[in-house]
């Protein structure tokens, strides 16, 4: 309850900041959020109106774009949460979520003539493997040499980065192509589009289900048990015979792998190709999606949506009125900054 | 040893409560004579840091006055401290590890001369003082790369170098091993010699009788005792330190002796002997196991049940054997050696000792939490070296930590998840890989009913408990899933009367049905009121095992300070 009070309390903060800066800048708070409403979830008067006059059942594109955006991040979230639950700091979910989408554009490219109900899970477990890898590394050195996680994972992001655009330059690049990609993936690799202009794939679906898997691990499997006590308190954990290293050890992994399904699904969903630098800072911004969500499952949900929405919102009031696109930076900057400042005092 | 006859430090009815409520120092006074070694001692909690953290003006004082050479001061932070001419160094070091030697001794008292740091002329002077006092000092080394000896030297070094007449020591052999610890001592009588004088926190009785000149008990927050070290004996400062009721020193001093001396009028709570004095010292506990006023039962009640145990504690094979076993401590030097030790089902075998003489380390090598570095622990003749904390558990080993809060709950799960750890893969207790949250929840109602515990239902949180409601969630945990060794460690510790009274009851009903359980504790009625057989611990090694009928406190109370 305290903790919904926080959120919705930091919200607000956030917007009227926001208002502030835009108002300082000579422009309307009310134009600019209505665009950026608008821009985030389409006319939704008019939506209901053809829906309850006409039945007529065609929702806005502007939500399609939306959870497009929302759909990594969502998979991010729950990657930096399920750390956050055993008291894991993961800023790795960027380099986890590059890697892992390398890896399903490999798959979805190179293997071929196989049917889509293999390839596209043969793809998403590609994924979800480099992305393991990824939290494996730094899980590892936690638990046997006590290296932070934070550090390891922020250097891990930079090896992803290199070794994405290497591999993206050279040996996996495609050769018919001016761009620096990979070759397109297969028919058979690509999830199912269910709406075409926004390309807005089943992979939306596929990432609500596995945060339902996220809050079911956390309270029904033995597993999320441990985590929860390795996370709030790894001394008694210890002394009662949990095994607390292979609890972090598996928990990075199992972060990397969320992270790393948000990268397959970006490309098996939406782009369809692996292009440098293609992902712009989702595993940063997951951190907040993750605390603004409380870790749990329902909240991260509304969360992604919520950050996808400024996203795209944000383009459209740019172009509406000419408020800088950064305003919806603004606003997700004093979120983490806040939820970041309530952590660190928690723990401390 | 001619001290001269003037208090250097006199603190007076010294009084420290917590925010948090606890009463860490209760009208303790102290006084300390000039050119003098002089010890606190006392348990775990007894007050000796938060006592030396006022004196050195880290703490406030609610209470009370401090007097140095006889004048009134407040000591309102450290630098005052030091300004007054007193030097602290903690447990745990203040040196900053990227920093040289030298650096770190002039750190905040820099010989500059015109803003410009003169390393060459410090240096200089540390070292004309590390001559004078016999000490080496690698001065241009990088702090990291000294042992905890040396950068304690530097520690005392840098005190020196501030000008430090009063010495303040907390625990400083509590990390050094035996020889490094005989070289500290020989540091601190050459700076005795040249007039300054140590105060220092220590419970290790054996330095107190070797290297002090008198000595403060405190028990509790309060100050039980003051002597002259060498007018006392290591029975009577345990018997102070662990609160039984002494007949006062061997050897008593003369009227006229007391009075011309320097520290008359030092004494408290010393009654006249009530035997004549002997040739073998008159031991401090007359008394004898039973206490009353703890409202245990009288030793005739449960006699029957120890001699009721004795049959299967002559079984064939023990429950639990522990041969030669040796057990490193965090710096790698032994904590637990030579050690072992045979527990019979249905047998509960009391470990007593002075604290710190390696009791945690041998539960934790027992329980799976710390590594065996040679020997054995077998369980029903299995060997357990090796194994994980969870395998031992589901073979019947289960383990009641001594600190309750750090180690035995997460204070923000419910009871029921408290119960559940450990047992994540246990059925009974709804575990497995998919867990039985039902059941669990009926278990920890089950739980909150059986063990009396004060609260709503399991689906409580454990942070809200009391204290000894928390204890009970933690031997719940120890007891249910029948275990078939329990390792408690202090179980009692911070509990009322009542709620001791339970846990001993659950011990005794658990012995019956032939649970084993091997009962760490620093109170001797405690081991007196439960064992079965008692071994005495000193200095990490087996000092003796008696059986409970033949055992008399002066016995085990030698053997825990003598060996």
């Amino acid at each position: 309850m305290r903790s919904l009070r926080f959120t919705l309390g930091s919200l607000t903060l956030a917007f009227m900041l926001a208002a502030l800066i835009i108002l300082a800048t000579g422009g309307s708070p009310i134009t600019v959020f209505s665009a950026l409403f608008k821009g985030a979830f389409g006319n939704l008067y008019a939506f209901g109106y053809s829906l309850i006059v006409y039945r007529h059942y065609e929702p806005p594109i502007e939500i399609f774009r939306t959870l497009n955006r929302a759909t990594p991040l969502l998979l991010c979230g729950l990657a930096v949460a399920v750390g956050l639950r055993a008291g894991l700091f993961n800023i790795g979910a960027e380099g986890q979520l590059l890697v892992g989408a390398l890896a399903a554009a490999w798959v979805g490219y190179a293997f071929k003539g196989i049917p889509a109900l293999l390839h596209i899970p043969l793809a998403m477990l590609a994924g979800a493997v480099a992305g393991g890898v990824w939290g494996y590394i730094p899980g590892l050195l936690k638990a046997w040499r006590g290296a932070h996680e934070v550090i390891i994972t922020i250097m891990m992001n930079y090896v992803a980065i290199r070794l994405t655009q290497y591999l993206v330059n050279h040996p996996l690049k495609d050769p018919n192509t001016l761009n620096t990609a990979t070759p397109f993936i297969q028919p058979s690799a690509q999830l199912w589009v269910i709406e075409k202009s926004s390309v807005f794939s089943i992979g939306f679906f596929i990432a609500i289900l596995l945060a339902a898997g996220y809050a079911f691990l956390m309270r029904r499997m033995s597993l999320g048990f441990c985590i929860r006590a390795v996370g709030q308190g790894a001394e008694a954990a210890r002394s009662a015979g949990i095994p607390v290293a292979r609890t972090l050890i598996i928990t990075m992994c199992l972060s990397g792998a969320l992270a790393g399904i948000g990268g397959a699904i970006e490309i098996l969903g939406l782009y369809h190709r692996f292009y440098d630098q293609f992902s712009s800072g989702v595993g940063f911004d997951s951190i907040a999606v993750a605390l603004l969500g409380g870790l749990n499952a329902p909240g991260i949900v509304l969360s992604a949506v919520l950050f996808g929405g400024l996203n795209t919102g944000a383009e459209q009031m740019q172009i509406e009125t000419g408020t800088p696109l950064q305003i919806a930076g603004v606003i997700q900057a004093i979120v983490i900054l806040l939820f970041g400042a309530r952590y660190l005092k928690r723990r401390a | 040893m001619t001290p001269s006859p003037i208090p250097i430090i006199q603190m007076a009815n010294i009084t420290k409560t917590f925010p948090n409520g606890v009463v860490a120092n209760d009208d303790i006074s102290l006084t300390v004579w000039e050119g003098t070694v002089h010890a606190v001692i006392g348990e775990n909690g007894a007050g000796k840091s938060t006592l030396m953290h006022i004196l050195y003006g880290r703490y406030q004082p609610d209470r009370g006055r401090i007097r140095l050479r006889g004048e009134d001061v407040r000591i309102e932070s450290p630098a005052q401290a030091i300004s007054l001419g007193l030097g602290m160094v903690s447990q745990h070091t203040t040196l900053i590890p990227a920093l040289s030697v030298l650096d770190n001794i002039i750190l905040g008292n820099e010989y500059a001369a015109f803003g410009i740091l003169n390393r060459a002329g410090a240096a200089r002077r540390i070292e004309t003082l590390a001559k004078q006092l016999g000490v080496e000092l690698p001065l241009h080394a990088r702090t990291e790369t000294l042992s905890v000896a040396a950068m304690q030297k530097a520690e005392i070094m840098k005190a020196l170098y501030r000008g430090a007449k009063m010495l303040i020591l907390d625990e400083p052999t509590a990390t050094l091993a035996p020889q490094e610890a005989d070289a500290l001592f020989r540091l601190l009588a050459s700076l005795k010699s040249s007039g300054t004088t140590i105060l220092f926190i220590t419970h290790k009785l054996r330095e107190v009788m070797q290297h002090t000149d008198a000595v403060t008990v405190l028990r509790g927050g309060r100050a039980v005792g003051e002597r002259i070290t060498r007018e006392t004996y290591p029975e009577e400062l345990l018997a102070l330190m662990l609160g039984q009721r002494t007949a006062g020193p061997s050897v008593p001093l003369s009227e006229e002796a007391a009075a011309s001396a320097p520290y008359a009028g030092i004494y408290r709570e010393t009654e006249p002997p009530e035997t004549p004095p002997s040739p073998v010292h008159p031991l401090p506990w007359e008394r004898g196991p039973q206490s009353e006023m703890l409202g245990r039962p009288p030793q005739s009640e449960f006699a029957p049940e120890t001699s009721a145990a004795l049959p299967s504690a002559s079984a064939a094979v023990p429950l639990l054997e522990i041969r030669e076993l040796l057990v490193l401590n965090r710096r790698r030097s032994p904590a637990v050696q030579d050690f072992h030790l045979q527990v019979s089902a249905g047998e509960i075998v009391g470990i007593a000792g002075v604290d710190g003489s390696g009791q945690k380390q041998l539960a934790e090598a027992v329980v799976g939490l710390s590594p065996i570095e040679r020997g054995q622990v077998l369980l029903d003749g299995a060997v357990l070296n090796g194994l994980s904390v969870e395998r031992r558990l589901q073979m019947g080993i289960s383990y009641i930590p001594e600190d309750r809060h750090r180690e035995g709950l997460i204070l923000d799960f419910t009871i029921a998840e408290n119960l559940l750890l450990g047992r994540q893969r246990d059925r009974r207790f709804g575990g497995g890989w998919i867990l039985d949250l039902k059941r669990l929840a009926q278990l920890g109602d089950r739980v909150v009913q059986e063990y009396r515990i004060r609260a709503g239902g399991g689906d409580t949180v454990a942070g809200t408990l009391s204290g000894g409601n928390q204890q009970k969630v933690v031997i719940a945990r120890a007891m249910e899933g029948h275990p078939r060794l329990v390792i408690a460690m202090q179980p009692t510790r911070g509990l009322d009367v009542g709620a001791t009274e339970y846990v001993y009851d659950t011990f005794r009903d658990a012995r019956t049905k032939g649970v084993s359980i091997l009962l760490f504790s620093l109170d001797l009625d405690e081991i007196f009121a439960l064992s079965d057989r008692i071994a005495v611990m000193y200095n990490g090694r087996l000092a003796g095992v008696l059986p409970r009928a033949q055992a008399t406190m002066e016995e085990v109370g030698r053997l825990m300070v003598n060996g």
